[in-house]
């Protein structure tokens, strides 16, 4: 079976500066995937090729058809639904508009409805500031805001990069549960950036450690937790 | 009493003028973060397309909003044709452009319809109407109308409609609406033809009071700056705000015996001057603070 999104052999870079010499990776249906390495190793531009956010060569496939030459906007309407670095929030707008704007294209009313239920069921705070400017929440309601409009694009895939930065550690552990649950109770994918290894390791089934634009190790999240190296280098034990 | 009441009605008619033409900057700003220097002349030759309009014999209020309909088209196919493939050039380039817009559409103009004045009726009947004692003529009553009624609907369409908010996301925060599946350019390019209809509104009701030429809005367009700066050039409401005090500003200023004519717009743009030295910002702009 084909996966669901697959990156063969992918280069990318920044005007004359690559970032990326060729990484292939694949994300499985209903497969919650970590993206790790140090800062600079590629993991958001990894993240930003798949979205059309950087210029890149090689293949990348999502439910088998190529996004090659696909607008931003157009990859995102196949079901990709990307929380970028630094969150994506448009402080411009209200709580309520942010969210509005996450489920804008979505034609089944009905259920769009039911998805606001519960995307204020996992984070009740932001059915309390839905009225304010999204300028005026902590950087830890703003993951939650920016994790909940994605939820309301209802995505096939979601793209998360490093939900947990600069997040006190108990906020970190609920936007994380909830992750969880998006992807069990919701059946979405998951290719997850993240810094705090062991997290991501312990969430994750298959994992991926890219060292200066190339796949170091992969394999399953528990072999990796393991493997001496990616111990040594990442779990720091 | 009875004439400071008069001169602030009628100050409040030119202020709907200016605040039209203020709020097409206002919506062209957040797009490119730039003004669009070419505005007032967009609007004039709007206001000529409407008068060619009536003067096939097309009614008033048949040729107003087929004009609206066609500066709108005319905005959004300058900022697919012209804007667009320079959208991420250095801002004098920007202003060069919208600069040399100005001086084309001008010349347009001119070479069309020429240089002779032209008087414009008046939709509204000739008369007045007494308000507190005061005289108002029907035609400031009615341009106040209109303008209320074109700004609320800009407003409406922007704050209450989804097409508006993907709109304002898509000024302000380009690259994150894109992820949300905003069509970032088009929306640009909505921005651009409601610009060009809100504009056209205020050539179509100043040119009965003017004269119209291919020059006619080059005064207006110096109000409406003005007017878009006091306002805090980000706010569509600051710019309406901005208008209406600009033109009641004027109308006192230049109701004053030792003012005149001659000296209303110094005296306008230097009490303006006067509130941007408290509020560098504009009434409602918000201190540009970055995050390094």
């Amino acid at each position: 079976m084909a996966a669901l999104l697959e990156l063969e052999e992918v280069r990318a870079g920044y005007g004359q500066t690559s970032v990326l010499h060729g990484v292939s990776m694949s994300v499985e249906e209903g497969q919650i995937v970590s993206l790790l390495g140090a800062n600079g190793a590629g993991k958001t531009t990894t993240l930003r090729s798949v979205t059309g956010g950087v210029h890149w060569s090689g293949d990348i496939r999502f439910s088998g058809r190529s996004l090659k030459r696909l607008s931003t906007e157009d990859v995102v309407r196949c079901g990709i639904a990307h929380v970028p670095e630094g969150r994506g929030i448009l402080t411009e707008l209200t709580v309520d508009e942010n969210l509005r704007l996450g489920a804008y294209l979505r034609k089944d009313g009905g259920h769009v409805r039911k998805d606001y239920d519960r995307v204020f069921e996992y984070f009740p705070v932001l059915h309390e500031r839905r009225r304010l400017s999204a300028s005026t929440l902590s950087g830890g309601e703003q993951q939650m805001l920016a994790v909940a409009r994605a939820l309301l694009m209802r995505p096939r895939l979601m793209l998360l990069d490093e939900p947990s930065l600069g997040l006190a550690p108990i906020v970190v552990r609920a936007i994380f549960e909830i992750i969880r649950t998006i992807n069990q109770a919701d059946g979405v994918s998951i290719f997850l950036v993240e810094q705090n290894a062991r997290l991501a390791l312990e969430i994750s089934s298959q994992a991926y450690v890219l060292e200066v634009g190339r796949v170091a190790v992969s394999g399953a999240s528990s072999d990796l937790m393991g493997k001496e190296s990616v111990r040594r280098s990442y779990l720091g034990y | 009493m009875q004439a400071l009441i008069q001169q602030v009605i009628s100050g409040i008619a030119s202020g709907g003028i200016f605040a039209s033409l203020a709020l097409a900057l206002v919506l062209i700003y957040n797009a490119m973060g730039l003004v669009n220097f070419a505005q007032g002349e967009m609007a004039m030759f709007a206001t000529f397309i409407a008068f060619t309009l009536i003067d096939r014999g097309l009614s008033y209020w048949i040729a107003f909003p087929v004009t609206l309909v066609i500066a709108f088209a005319g905005g959004v196919l300058i900022q697919r044709v012209v804007i667009r493939p320079v959208e991420r050039a250095p801002v004098l380039t920007l202003v060069i452009i919208t600069l040399g817009m100005a001086t084309l559409i001008n010349g347009l103009a001119g070479f069309i319809w020429g240089y002779v004045p032209r008087s414009i009726p008046s939709p509204f009947s000739v008369g007045t109407y007494s308000v507190l004692g005061a005289v108002v003529s029907y035609q400031d009553i009615g341009v106040i109308a209109i303008s209320a009624v074109v700004l609320l609907l800009i407003y409406l369409l922007l704050q209450r409609t989804t097409i508006g908010l993907t709109m304002r996301a898509a000024a302000h925060h380009p690259e994150a609406s894109r992820l949300l599946g905003v069509r970032v350019s088009w929306m640009l390019a909505l921005g651009w033809g409601l610009a060009a209809a809100v504009g056209a509104v205020s050539g179509i009701m100043v040119a009965p009071v003017l004269f119209l030429e291919p020059n006619m809005m080059q005064a207006i367009i110096v109000y409406a700056f003005a007017a878009a700066v006091l306002g805090g050039i980000e706010s569509p409401l600051g710019a309406v705000v901005g208008g209406v005090i600009v033109g009641v500003t004027v109308n006192l200023a230049g109701a004053l015996p030792f003012v005149g004519g001659d000296l209303e717009l110094a005296v306008a743009l230097a009490i303006i001057i006067a509130v941007l030295l408290v509020r560098p910002n504009g009434l409602f702009g918000r201190p540009s603070v970055r995050r390094v």
